[in-house]
């Protein structure tokens, strides 16, 4: 395993294209070694291009890549000792299961003894210990998906394991069991994980930090306690945590920030919101405007008035297995809570929700408020 | 019902017609003509029942064409497929002037036979061509190219694998360029070099376009005689001689009409029987190992 540094990296497909429209905007971001890391946003983000860029497949536009502080940008993929898992699965069709999982071992002369330890270790703990013998290309796709993911974990040595969303085409039963098992595996062994996806639940549950991406773009490096707790921007609230982040409008005067005509008081004192003369639209609005955004985990359902508790209006109630996700409406403004299923569907359309101050964080222009001293 | 399928049939007849008048009817006659002694001084479709394949049999030029055909045509589809192949790899990836490359490497596919042969026998003449001055000019003794076996089956093979090389390397670089790019990723991944890569990951996915080529090319290989009735016309002796230039021999310069007939349809019997016997394996030992 090794820390890998990428230095003002970034990509463009198309030469000579403006910075602005680069698939991955220059950009510096240590990964720690022996860590894991996740790689989430929407697609085209420029995911699949970083993890591509680490393992040498594509050569960065500019910038410098550095395993363990040693220059890698122009070093072969074979060179950095690179272990990675693609979206679909990519077998060798014209070799058994065996000789898949042995191949990365055999490009590095590995002596066969040790190879054959290697591969049943893996292909047990892939429960593909009885099917070693048979042509790779018979296996179904989660079992091709299996064996990439075991040549990419038979070699113990490598720099660092990437996975490029590889659970994608994997069954949901198997999906649950695989990813117990590469968490399994990367505390075993403690390389350096990369982990791209979609999937912010696949994410979260063994990732120790996230990086959230959005148009060639780090939005927010941190852990998912962080990233759940105090989102840097709207966006980031609204990608990570399912339903999204609320969101909700609020003004400001001399005396405080009111919601629906009623005082709001948030988790710190925004600085004084700009409102441009000239604010008009959706993109100008959103340049000044002053938010609160809050979890709809934290959202409760108050019995009685009291202080940040908003009268709202049911709207629609969303089964979510344990939770149920209510949606009311506050002012004309949308709002989701979660609510746990024991405690059963209020009566009536007319509610009482609290919104717990130490929960509200103010949010400018889409941008998490700074903290004004004083 | 009945008027329905007779509509529809009427769509079948002109490409049944042209069917007929260009592959049925001929095949028919030969059949027919074989079983005749119909020859310049005898032009009757008369019957002689199997005297012209008895008399087959024993014509010894007939079988050492056939033989020496399946070798010529073996060897010179094995060696195009090799060259073929390396060529395709040489500009499959990005590399400069690729588009020159591509273009000029097909120009001898474009090329007449005929006016081909006609050059390469002057290329390989014993005492004009540039071959022997050059081979003079290094200190080694001359080649009498056309004139001798084993030279002259050499000048042949190498006309015909100069001009179908290129056809070669037209199927084989579309294969490689419908290729995914996965297997190589992760055979970079993996940390195989080129050699392993080309053996474990290229080869294997090329074999199904492999198998394609080499077919078509062996199918039109075993028709060659126009370049030998350029090159050597048949010689030395009959030393060159290929069936379809024995037939050309027999059919039209000595207008044996009934004995061409047989030889000819003997020879597409076992062109027949032949190619489906290698396609059958090729197919076998190439595409049953891979997807």
């Amino acid at each position: 395993m090794a820390q890998l540094e990428l230095l003002d990296v970034g990509h463009c497909y198309v030469p000579g294209e403006g910075e602005d429209r680069w698939a991955l905007k220059p950009l510096t971001v240590t990964f720690e070694a022996g860590k894991t890391y996740a790689l989430v946003g929407p697609s085209g983000c420029g995911k699949t291009t970083l993890l591509n860029i680490l393992s040498g497949l594509v050569s960065p536009t500019r910038g410098r890549v550095l395993f363990d502080g040693a220059d890698m940008t122009r070093r072969s993929t074979r060179e950095r000792n690179i272990a990675q898992v693609f979206q679909f699965p990519v077998i060798y069709t014209s070799m058994t299961v065996y000789q898949n999982l042995a191949f990365p071992l055999e490009c590095r002369n590995w002596d066969s003894r040790r190879i054959d330890a290697k591969v049943r270790t893996v292909a047990e703990a892939l429960g593909l210990g009885d099917r070693l013998k048979e042509p790779a290309r018979k296996l179904n796709a989660d079992d091709k998906q299996l064996i990439s993911l075991g040549r990419g974990l038979v070699r113990d040595d490598v720099a660092a394991l990437l996975m490029d969303e590889p659970l994608t085409v994997i069954d949901p039963q198997l999906k649950f069991s695989l990813r117990r098992r590469i968490r399994e595996i990367s505390e075993q062994f403690r390389p350096t994980v990369i982990y791209v996806t979609h999937d912010q639940y696949e994410a979260m549950s063994f990732v120790e930090e996230l990086l959230v991406m959005k148009d060639g773009q780090v939005m927010q490096q941190g852990t998912p306690e962080e990233l759940f707790e105090s989102p840097r921007s709207a966006y980031v609230g609204y990608f990570i945590g399912s339903p999204s982040m609320n969101f909700l409008d609020v003004t400001q005067d001399g005396s405080g920030v009111w919601l629906a005509g009623q005082r709001l008081a948030m988790s710190w004192q925004p600085p004084a919101a700009r409102v441009p003369a000239e604010a008009s639209g959706a993109g100008a609005a959103q340049a000044g405007v002053l938010q609160a955004g809050i979890r709809p985990e934290y959202v409760r359902l108050a019995s009685a008035p009291g202080p940040n508790t908003f009268p709202a209006r049911l709207q629609a109630v969303r089964d979510h297995g344990p939770l149920r996700v209510l949606h009311v409406e506050i002012g004309g403004q949308r709002l989701a809570l979660k609510l746990a299923r024991e405690a059963g569907v209020p009566h009536g359309d007319t509610l009482l929700v609290e919104l717990p101050r130490a929960k509200v964080l103010p949010y400018v222009g889409g941008q998490l408020a700074t903290v004004v001293a004083g | 019902m009945d008027g329905m399928r007779r509509y529809k049939s009427m769509f079948l007849l002109p490409g049944l017609l042209t069917l007929f008048i260009i592959i049925i009817f001929p095949l028919l006659f030969t059949i027919r003509v074989s079983f005749s002694g119909w020859n310049v001084s005898n032009p009757h479709m008369d019957f002689i029942g199997g005297a012209n394949f008895v008399r087959m049999l024993a014509d010894h030029r007939f079988w050492a064409s056939i033989l020496r055909l399946i070798l010529l045509a073996g060897g010179t589809v094995l060696i195009e497929y090799v060259l073929g192949f390396a060529l395709a790899l040489m500009v499959w990836r990005n590399v400069r002037g690729q588009r020159v490359w591509r273009v000029l490497f097909l120009v001898p596919m474009m090329t007449t036979p005929v006016v081909m042969a006609a050059i390469w026998q002057t290329i390989f003449n014993e005492s004009l061509g540039p071959v022997n001055d050059l081979l003079g000019r290094v200190g080694l003794p001359t080649v009498q190219w056309l004139t001798s076996t084993g030279p002259a089956t050499v000048a042949l093979m190498t006309v015909e694998i100069w001009q179908w090389t290129p056809f070669m390397f037209l199927l084989l670089l579309a294969g490689l360029l419908s290729l995914s790019k996965e297997p190589f990723m992760a055979a970079a991944i993996d940390g195989a070099g080129p050699v392993r890569t080309f053996f474990k990951v290229t080869f294997p996915l090329m074999a199904p376009v492999s198998v394609t080529a080499l077919i078509i090319r062996l199918i039109e290989a075993s028709k060659m005689s126009d370049s030998v009735y350029v090159l050597t016309s048949g010689g030395p002796g009959s030393s060159t001689e290929t069936p379809g230039y024995y037939l050309y021999i027999r059919g039209l310069k000595e207008q044996q009409t009934g004995y061409a007939g047989s030889l000819s349809l003997t020879y597409l019997v076992l062109m027949i029987v032949t190619l489906t016997i290698v396609s059958r394996l090729l197919v076998r030992t190439l595409k049953t190992r891979t997807g």
